[in-house]
């Protein structure tokens, strides 16, 4: 297994701030990106993808490649980052947690209608159950494959299958009409 | 190594269609070729991928959620531990070893080829070494 992370991480483990800094460029958008999609919430994102580096820090001096990819790592911190959140708002029932506020600035008609779907669109993706949240967020937006994904989230291919089948039913279900819309009905819309 | 490319019937053709969407590139590598044989020799699977397309197209709406903020990157840099001992650059070592190995030739040489002292020479350095009592006296 070839871990392109590899020589960084050594590295950084070793001291060296540009080896780590290259990490942190080749590595923080997609760790924003994919706490971003769990948790429905930029802010948190951000201090998740922060924990995540700071865990970098700690664990690269130890870090042992042969493994698991650094990568895949990295993501399932950020994942358990993610649950650990997500299980602290549920204890808290904080009904307005992670829930992006509507700008009520005025804005021009396509604009406003494109952020309304996309609202809409981020509101069906925090619906979904955690697991199946996590799959689309890994191999429909990170654009993992199927392997990297089932070995992050500790299941088999065929059980990232499962999840990806009913996250993408749920979604289909929630975001009929916007599919629609984006297809050729938004021409027929006054 | 080469990957077992899949057959592909219309059970696993919607199997997968239903979990990756419609763009074969997020399939499984070894199901792709199969995949695309297939929904090219089956006109009716059209339906399902348009529908497959039409949520794709939904969730394309928020893949693009920006760079993260610059005050993120630098918060991140700035807890980079500085205390370790740096990793000892090997091409520094080398250079460094060159250095040392260039100086000793150099300095060897250099006596070689150096003339021997004079006379005139050892006047010389004894007239230039000090300023002389005298002048401070003057």
């Amino acid at each position: 297994m070839i871990d392109p992370d590899e020589d960084l991480v050594r590295s950084a483990g070793a001291g060296d701030a540009r080896a780590a800094e290259a990490l942190v460029r080749r590595h923080l958008t997609k760790m924003v990106g994919v706490a971003r999609r769990m948790l429905n919430d930029g802010a948190e994102a951000e201090d998740v993808a922060q924990e995540v580096f700071l865990r970098v820090w700690r664990e690269a001096p130890r870090w042992k490649p042969g493994q698991a990819k650094f990568e895949t790592w990295m993501h399932r911190v950020a994942l358990n980052l993610c649950y650990d959140r997500l299980r602290r708002r549920r204890e808290k029932t904080d009904p307005d947690a992670g829930v992006m506020v509507a700008d009520s600035r005025p804005l021009a008609s396509d604009e406003w209608l494109a952020r309304q779907r996309a609202a809409k669109v981020q509101g069906a993706l925090a619906a979904l159950p955690e697991r199946q949240r996590a799959a689309i967020a890994l191999v429909h937006f990170d654009e993992m494959s199927n392997i990297a994904a089932a070995e992050i989230l500790g299941i088999s291919v065929e059980a990232l299958e499962s999840l990806l089948s009913r996250g993408r039913r749920a979604l289909k279900a929630a975001l009929a009409d916007v599919a629609h819309d984006l297809m050729g009905g938004a021409e027929r819309a006054p | 190594m080469t990957r077992k490319e899949e057959t592909m019937d219309r059970e696993r053709f919607v199997a997968l269609l239903d979990a990756y969407g419609a763009d074969f590139r997020r399939w499984p590598a070894e199901a792709r070729a199969a995949a695309a044989a297939f929904a090219a020799q089956n006109a009716d699977v059209e339906a399902l991928l348009a529908e497959a397309r039409g949520l794709d197209a939904v969730l394309g709406l928020v893949r693009d959620q920006g760079a993260p903020s610059g005050e993120l990157t630098a918060r991140i840099l700035s807890r980079i531990p500085r205390t370790q001992r740096p990793a000892f650059d090997r091409r520094a070592l080398f250079a460094l070893a060159a250095c040392a190995v260039f100086g000793v030739v150099l300095g060897y040489g250099g006596g070689l080829l150096a003339p021997t002292p004079t006379e005139d020479d050892v006047y010389f350095s004894m007239a230039f070494e000090a300023p002389s009592a005298f002048e401070d006296e003057g």
